[in-house]
């Protein structure tokens, strides 16, 4: 049996899953300011009414990590950062922290070190630290994915004060020098925190006797495996709407273009599926304008849910959202919502509808309207919104820049076939939207735990660059911090077998021994030669690997 | 932070397109360019956005250029991509979705000329003169400045705009005594009806970012700040670039993104530059964030060493000279000797390097007091034995119009050749006509 957590904002969820389907499900409210006891209470809920078969693995989705990043409870860390010539250091240092240090060096795109460490400079930087106290270490440097040695001895220089250190290349073997910056400093910022919260988690599970792997949800609807994400702590973040998208792909059978509505109280989310698989963002997930190397799954959230306020401005537009001023008028709130409009159209039949009615009557004869052209305008401007949103993103998807001929000339378009809507008003405003946008339109069942069930099905995911070079005979995989020599032969091929291979080793390892090679896929197999002087000399080599997000398929036919 | 800018980038390497595995311009050209604009995070940046080419069609290259025997056959995919590149780039700026936009594009295109009959000089599609029909087709006949700074003269875009009153033509090049293709010279001045719109700046080897900065500020800038465009365009080859393999220049990144700064391009298209990894990547990584008015103090080759690379005093004053000259040839060119109102015939023959063909060209110009000019030629190859192209400009007078039918129905009647390419770009009227002797209705058909 699978146990699936998700300790979201307001609510902890959990299910316990057998191959029947839903066994058990659990919800209580969520301690903000203690996520563990929240975890015990629905923990003690749900084995105390579940049936009492052993449980074989736990996926906890937990919001801590977020929370710290979003309310600022961030451990102060000592940032070393070597950059070499480029974009000037004010375009990546903000957000930081306060103990930023520049260090000279530089590594080409070749992965030649150009201009070794300065290492005077180095010691003063690591004696600032030091001196300040700081025990948590971010080191990273420019072009780390293909030479990782200025990293290295930084994080040797370092390691006599860490309790911690995150290094560049091990985060991510993608080149993006400002998110790989920015990820291993909030990486290093939250590891105190999460690894508090999760001694804590062992000692629950400890409490409760089960004895289960545990794997903890990641923002790309794949999981990781606890003992790695002690060290990985930021692959946490924003795990709750991943959770939730792999819920409805467990309660559905997407197997389409589609686009998925998730329509809460103040916000809707627009995520895109092709093929049947969830969208990931093209680099990774952003807080504010900080942008990270964390794999996501692409949602983009609109201010318009049930409880969006419905105003009219002065030149007589009606707007619904993005404000909510509090619960519709027909459960006692004080402004008219899209729910009372939708109560007024007798779409529903929610709370008071004699409120819903007199609320928006003041509004529209204070703009010489009627009460149903009032409802039914705001309603349909919502709709509209919707829709314009979810095409543009749709449109932003399908404009993404590629780089060869055949793709340009003949890349295939998401064109999707069908509308997935959920959450709270999701009953009540399907039908229409499914006119707005002409699509079949469906909603799942079960969906107001589609998040925990998410949670418990989905499985391990994962992602590897690499990076080989015939001419100097090295190859890397750099998040594995794989350095091996090759010879000049080296092909194409074999990085793909290398790739797929060293990934699946490194997962046996990590408490996955159910991934076998067909579970990986190559996403970037290329091959270039290096010509000098006009003849054909090395080649160099990229390969992309990935597992990509997935569900217990044993369990998905009685979720169904 | 300066005072920034919304940038566009059209990035298309092309990555499944070579002339042949060797050729400089192969599958990888942009590979370390885009790894050095990925690794530096460029399009995380707040104003510059990266967007995908459209995919430009046949009647965007025949808009402009006389293919024989047709579009089809001189160009491939790619070509259309590349040009598609640099029509996204002209739609975003001229649509105001982006300040400024770059298309860093290949495969070129500023050898290719009026005429096209395969590749010469890497390029088979003028990505500039497709980008600027583009515009006046659909957003009037503006008026626009290209600045070409590619180390090899831009004779295919001079051919194109010779005769264009309202496309001035600044190519900055790399004297051609010395370099390939051999022309560029200060004499090149514009044909009869266009004379002082077509500038050669012949650059002695081994100029530095002193005499490139030099050349743009008291030559360039004077005669844009004269002509007063709608536009300008940037023709941005790459090869002047010190490290470049084969040209003999001492330009540096440093160089290249102060010549943009100053320049202000509204659009810059790539063009040539073969030093894939120790100039392009730093190069276009300076270009974009100048376009885009962020600070780009900190770009610089790692190997970039500005006293090793300082020009000589001889060149310095050779350049100031050749400026001098040159503003004077742009105020008051040597008139030509041709009667107003009457056809002005130039002949030439044009080699293509990479395709080995030779052209026999024999072209006549209306000398025309109040309009461009019809412009009419003939062209022979080994491959396509005799062809004619009449063309009447966008700004063509009621004479000049009738004159270019007239051209094309006694073409019809008695032309020897294989095929008739017919352009009007008065009242957007394009033919082809050929295959004289097949058709049952006459001698012709369309």
């Amino acid at each position: 049996m699978l146990l699936g957590i998700d300790v979201g904002g307001t609510h902890t969820d959990a299910v316990i899953i057998d191959r029947e389907g839903v066994a058990a499900t659990a919800k209580v409210k969520t301690d903000h300011n203690n996520l563990i006891t929240s975890l015990d209470a629905v923990l003690e809920k749900i084995l105390s009414s579940g049936p009492k078969r052993p449980i074989s693995k736990i996926n906890l989705s937990t919001t801590l990590t977020t929370n710290a990043i979003v309310e600022k409870e961030l451990e102060e860390v000592g940032v070393l950062a070597v950059s070499g010539p480029g974009l000037a250091v004010n375009y990546f240092n903000r957000d930081l922290g306060e103990h930023f240090h520049l260090l000279e060096g530089s590594i080409d795109h070749r992965g030649n070190l150009r201009l070794a460490l300065n290492d005077v400079a180095a010691r003063e930087a690591v004696a600032d630290c030091q001196h300040k106290q700081l025990k948590v270490f971010a080191v990273v440097s420019k072009f780390s994915p293909r030479n990782p040695e200025i990293e290295q001895t930084l994080a040797e220089l370092v390691s006599a004060e860490s309790d911690f250190t995150t290094i560049g290349h091990r985060i991510s073997g993608r080149l993006n020098f400002p998110r790989r910056l920015a990820t291993a400093y909030y990486n290093a910022a939250v590891w105190r925190r999460y690894n508090t919260f999760a001694d804590a988690v062992s000692l629950s599970i400890k409490k409760y006797k089960i004895n289960a792997p545990l794997n903890i949800l990641k923002a790309d609807g794949g999981t990781i495996d606890f003992k790695n994400s002690r060290k990985n702590p930021i692959q946490t973040i924003l795990s709750g709407p991943a959770a939730s998208v792999m819920g409805i792909i467990a309660l559905s059978s997407i197997t389409e273009d589609a686009i998925i509505l998730d329509i809460g109280g103040t916000t809707t989310d627009i995520a895109i599926f092709a093929n049947g698989a969830p969208l990931l963002e093209k680099e990774g997930v952003s807080f504010g304008d900080r942008a990270t190397s964390v794999r996501a799954i692409g949602t983009h959230s609109i201010g318009i849910g049930g409880d969006s306020a419905i105003t009219i401005n002065p030149d007589g537009k009606i707007t619904v959202g993005p404000q909510r001023m509090g619960s519709p008028m027909a459960l006692s709130g004080p402004q008219p919502t899209l729910i009372d409009a939708c109560n007024v159209k007798r779409l529903c039949n929610l709370g008071n509808i004699d409120k819903s009615f007199s609320g928006l009557k003041d509004l529209a004869e204070q703009n010489q309207l009627t009460t149903e052209k009032l409802a039914g305008e705001a309603l349909d401007m919502a709709l509209k919104t919707i829709q314009f949103e979810a095409i543009k993103l749709l449109d932003t998807i399908n404009q993404r820049p590629v780089y060869t001929v055949e793709e340009v000339v003949h890349g295939e378009k998401i064109s999707p076939q069908r509308l997935y809507v959920m959450g709270g008003p999701a009953a009540i405003l399907a039908p229409l939207l499914g006119q707005t946008f002409d699509l079949a339109t469906e909603i799942p069942d079960n969906y107001a735990v589609a998040n925990a069930i998410g949670a418990a099905l989905t499985r391990t995911t994962m992602e590897i660059e690499l990076f080989a070079d015939t001419g100097k005979k090295t190859m890397l995989i750099p998040n594995l911090d794989i350095e091996r020599k090759i010879n000049s032969s080296y092909s194409l091929n074999e990085a793909q077998n290398d790739g797929i291979s060293e990934m699946v080793n490194y997962l046996k390892e990590n408490n996955h021994p159910e991934i076998e090679n067909g579970d990986v896929s190559v996403v970037e197999a290329e091959s270039f030669n290096m010509v000098d002087d006009y003849s054909v000399g090395s080649k160099t080599i990229r390969v992309s690997c990935q597992i990509r997000p997935g569900l217990e398929k044993d369990y998905l036919e009685g979720v169904k | 932070m300066k005072n920034t800018r919304h940038l566009g980038v059209i990035f298309f390497p092309a990555y499944d397109w070579a002339i042949s595995p060797t050729h400089p311009e192969r599958e990888e050209r942009l590979l370390y360019t885009q790894d050095q604009l990925r690794e530096e995070g460029v399009f995380d940046l707040p104003n510059i956005t990266e967007y995908k080419p459209e995919i430009a069609t046949y009647a965007d290259i025949e808009r402009i250029h006389f293919c024989f025997p047709g579009p089809r056959e001189v160009s491939t995919e790619s070509h259309l991509v590349a040009a598609g590149g640099a029509i996204k780039a002209a739609r975003l700026v001229m649509e105001k979705e982006v300040d400024r936009a770059f298309a860093l594009v290949r495969p070129p295109g500023h050898h290719a000329m009026k005429v096209v009959h395969g590749n010469r000089g890497f390029c088979n599609i003028n990505n500039e003169a497709v980008l600027i029909e583009f515009i006046r087709e659909h957003y009037g006949n503006k008026r626009i400045a290209i600045v070409d700074t590619d180390c090899h003269h831009g004779d295919g875009t001079q051919d194109i705009y010779w005769h264009d009153p309202n496309i001035l033509f600044i190519s900055l090049h790399q004297d051609g005594r010395t370099l390939y293709p051999g022309t560029g010279f200060s004499e090149e001045l514009g044909g009869p009806t266009a004379r002082g719109r077509t500038i050669n700046i012949p650059l002695p080897p081994n100029t530095s970012d002193e005499g490139f900065l030099y050349v743009i500020d008291n030559l360039v800038q004077p005669i844009i700040d004269d002509f007063k465009p709608d536009l300008i365009i940037n023709s941005a080859g790459q090869d002047n670039h010190y490290s470049d393999p084969i040209t003999n220049m001492n330009f540096s990144a440093q160089g290249y993104a102060r010549l943009n700064e100053k320049l202000n391009p509204d659009i810059a298209v790539l063009e040539g530059g073969y030093s894939i990894q120790g100039a392009l990547p730093y190069v276009n990584l300076g270009i974009v964030l100048a376009m885009a008015g962020l600070d780009y103090s900190q770009v610089r080759e790692p190997d970039y060493n500005p006293e090793s690379l300082r020009q000589s005093p001889q060149i310095t004053e050779y350049i100031e000279k050749l400026c001098a000259l040159t503003m004077k040839n742009y105020l008051k060119p040597p008139p030509l000797n041709v009667k107003p109102n009457q056809y002005d015939t130039r002949s030439k023959t044009v080699y293509y390097d990479t395709d080995g063909i030779n052209d026999q060209q024999l072209e006549q110009i209306m000398v025309c007091t109040s309009c461009s000019g019809v412009r009419h030629l003939t062209s022979k190859t080994h491959r396509n034995s005799s062809c004619m192209g009449i063309e009447i400009p966008i700004d063509a007078c009621q004479r000049c119009r009738d004159e270019g039918y007239r051209l094309l129905d006694e073409g019809r009647r008695s032309f020897k050749g294989t095929t008739i390419k017919f352009i009007n770009r008065r009242e957007q009227e394009y033919l082809t006509v050929n295959d004289f002797e097949l058709t049952p209705m006459g001698r012709y058909y369309f």
